[in-house]
């Protein structure tokens, strides 16, 4: 009878298990962006006793909807070039057409610049075109930007941490330390958003904070870029230097710089990580603050 | 089954179950991971990864294959989730060595829920079986230490990473009409490469603040092949982005060319900024005509 027993409990822990499977593929797919695929409506049928029949083309076209900030332009990237920019409205929704695209794998990003002009990180998906179909791809939710108000500061002063995203979304603060620490905040009605951070419980030394926020309808958005902060001495440990000839993007001209000075570098703010070369880690660190 | 004999079972099971998830990493792999060809045959091979739930951005492959079995005749970057190419595919045929390395701006997380088609592909290698001595002969291809796969975290931290070779086995037979599937997909493909614009530069920390050109495209169905550039009424000359003019008045018309792998070709051109018309030219003279004039008119006056 023991037996039975224990057998009965080994059954529900290999349960368990397939259960914590499941539920770990879903977390792992249950993003907010979702794509969705259509064939466009057929032409009207001609009237009786008409003439020829004009069947027009079939559309091959992407749809991008989502949410940025109020009342912003958000920049919409294809394979990386900037393919249009579209105003967001008072509530932070934008939407943009691509059409006469080729079918294939492409590329999409999407960056904003909020009112203070803040760039945030580009959200990037890749996808699939099909000839003939309307591709909506939706549920986007741009992160927050995020800005700090030093760089260095004395253990147990106030750092603020501020951006901007959707109005009313709920913002999440995270900052590194030997224990992540997370803090909550609500964005105004303009989407604007302010958190007074007190420094105590951190350990002295370089620290990062980011930020990922909630919509009102339950959009989630990726986090935010990490900047860099120190606490009572050392140097920040965030690279938040990549536009190497300082026009204010980060596109095929810094690239060209980049590949210029592969190996070792003649120009160092090509080195964005300070480590002597100028590598795939670079490249990599420049492709994460990619603008187009 | 006795209670011991059960315990094993179930930890294997665990083991097998819980193992994936503890070493969650990127694989890089072959597909196919396996056939057979007879000698003559040309076949695909597609070289792909799978995230497993990461972000990356950057993609570096270094692949080792037979040289005496299989001949590496080319690599198409059509339909590659990469589209900046910090290394173009290189194929090594005397050392059996095939290398690429490239990006994805603003990184690439998978599959989104809903995605219709195949996704993850990074290059696409074309085989061809060599003659073999034998019956038959199995060609092996590996990853190289070196490759590697980093997130899209801003730091460029290296992705654990896995990864899947391939086994081909080459027939001794030949076949009286060679299969060739490379030709196939070059003889479907009748679409240029994208649309680019060539934009000129001048930056002082690089070619000696001289003037340059910058350039990038890509092909959807089987790749880019090449790009040519003709300044003014200088011949076509093959040229990579970016590409220092020979023309730094900036006078002559440039045209860049992208060529895919099946021939079809996107030609764009950049024309130098026109002077403003010189319209003082006109104007010097009429103002001297009216001040003539004037001066004339007072004159009579008097």
């Amino acid at each position: 009878m023991k037996n039975v027993q224990i057998y009965f409990l080994l059954i529900l822990v290999i349960l368990g298990g397939f259960i914590l499977i499941f539920y770990y593929a879903q977390a792992q797919v249950s993003g907010t962006v979702n794509i969705s695929a259509q064939v466009p409506s057929p032409p009207s049928p001609p009237p009786a006793g008409g003439g020829g029949v004009y069947i027009p083309p079939i559309e091959t076209k992407v749809i991008i909807q989502g949410k940025a900030y109020p009342l912003i332009s958000v920049t919409v990237l294809q394979d990386g070039k900037v393919a249009t920019v579209t105003n967001a409205d008072s509530q932070a929704n934008f939407k943009v057409e691509i059409s006469k695209i080729t079918p294939g794998v492409w590329t999409f990003g999407v960056w904003a610049e909020d009112k203070k002009g803040v760039k945030s990180i580009t959200f990037s998906f890749t996808t699939n075109i099909i000839s003939g179909m309307i591709t909506t791809i939706s549920g986007i939710f741009l992160p927050p930007t995020i800005e700090i108000d030093k760089t260095l500061v004395q253990r147990g002063e106030i750092l603020n941490i501020l951006g901007q995203t959707a109005p009313q979304s709920e913002v999440s603060i995270i900052v590194n330390s030997p224990e992540e620490i997370i803090k909550k905040t609500k964005a105004e009605t303009d989407g604007t958003w302010f958190y007074d951070f007190d420094t105590t419980p951190l350990e002295e030394g370089s620290h990062t904070s980011r930020a990922k926020a909630t919509s009102l309808e339950g959009l989630s958005s990726t986090f935010s870029q990490a900047l860099g902060f120190s606490v009572g001495k050392g140097m920040p440990g965030a690279i938040q230097k990549v536009d190497i000839n300082g026009d204010g993007k980060i596109n095929l001209v810094d690239f060209s710089i980049l590949l210029y000075n592969w190996g070792i570098p003649k120009n160092p703010a090509t080195d964005f990580n300070d480590d002597g070369k100028v590598n795939l880690t670079d490249f990599s660190i420049m492709l994460f603050y990619w603008t187009g | 089954m006795s209670f011991n004999k059960f315990l094993k079972i179930l930890i294997t099971i665990l083991f097998c179950i819980f193992l994936p998830l503890i070493s969650k990493a990127a694989i890089l792999y072959l597909e196919p991971d396996s056939g057979e060809y007879y000698q003559g045959d040309t076949f695909i091979v597609e070289t792909k990864v799978d995230t497993e739930g990461e972000c990356i951005n950057t993609v570096e492959a270094n692949l080792s294959f037979p040289q005496d079995i299989l001949t590496a005749t080319d690599f198409s970057q059509g339909n590659s989730i990469l589209t900046l190419w910090v290394k173009s595919p290189t194929i090594e045929q005397e050392s059996g060595l095939i290398s690429f390395a490239g990006g994805i701006p603003g990184g690439y997380c998978g599959k989104l829920p809903g995605e219709p088609g195949e996704l993850d592909l990074l290059g696409k290698i074309i085989f061809q079986a060599k003659e073999v001595s034998g019956e038959q002969i199995s060609a092996e291809l590996e990853f190289l230490e070196g490759s590697q796969v980093l997130l899209n975290d801003g730091f460029g931290t290296p992705a654990k990473l896995t990864t899947k070779g391939a086994v081909f086995t080459v027939l001794a037979e030949r076949l009286e009409i060679p299969e060739d599937e490379w030709k196939k997909e070059l003889e479907k493909d009748n679409t240029p490469p994208e649309l680019f614009k060539i934009e000129v530069h001048q930056e002082p920390t690089i070619f000696e603040g001289k003037y340059f050109i910058i350039f990038s495209t890509t092909d959807k169905q089987t790749g880019i092949d090449y790009y040519q550039v003709k300044e003014g009424k200088r011949d076509w000359k093959g040229i990579v982005s970016p590409y220092l003019l020979e023309d730094q008045s900036l006078k002559s018309k440039i045209l860049v060319r992208a060529v895919d792998k099946a021939g079809n070709e996107r030609i764009v051109e950049y024309l130098p900024p026109r002077k403003p018309f010189p319209y003082w030219i006109v104007l010097v003279p009429i103002g001297l005509i009216i001040i003539g004039w004037i001066i004339k008119k007072l004159k009579i006056k008097r």
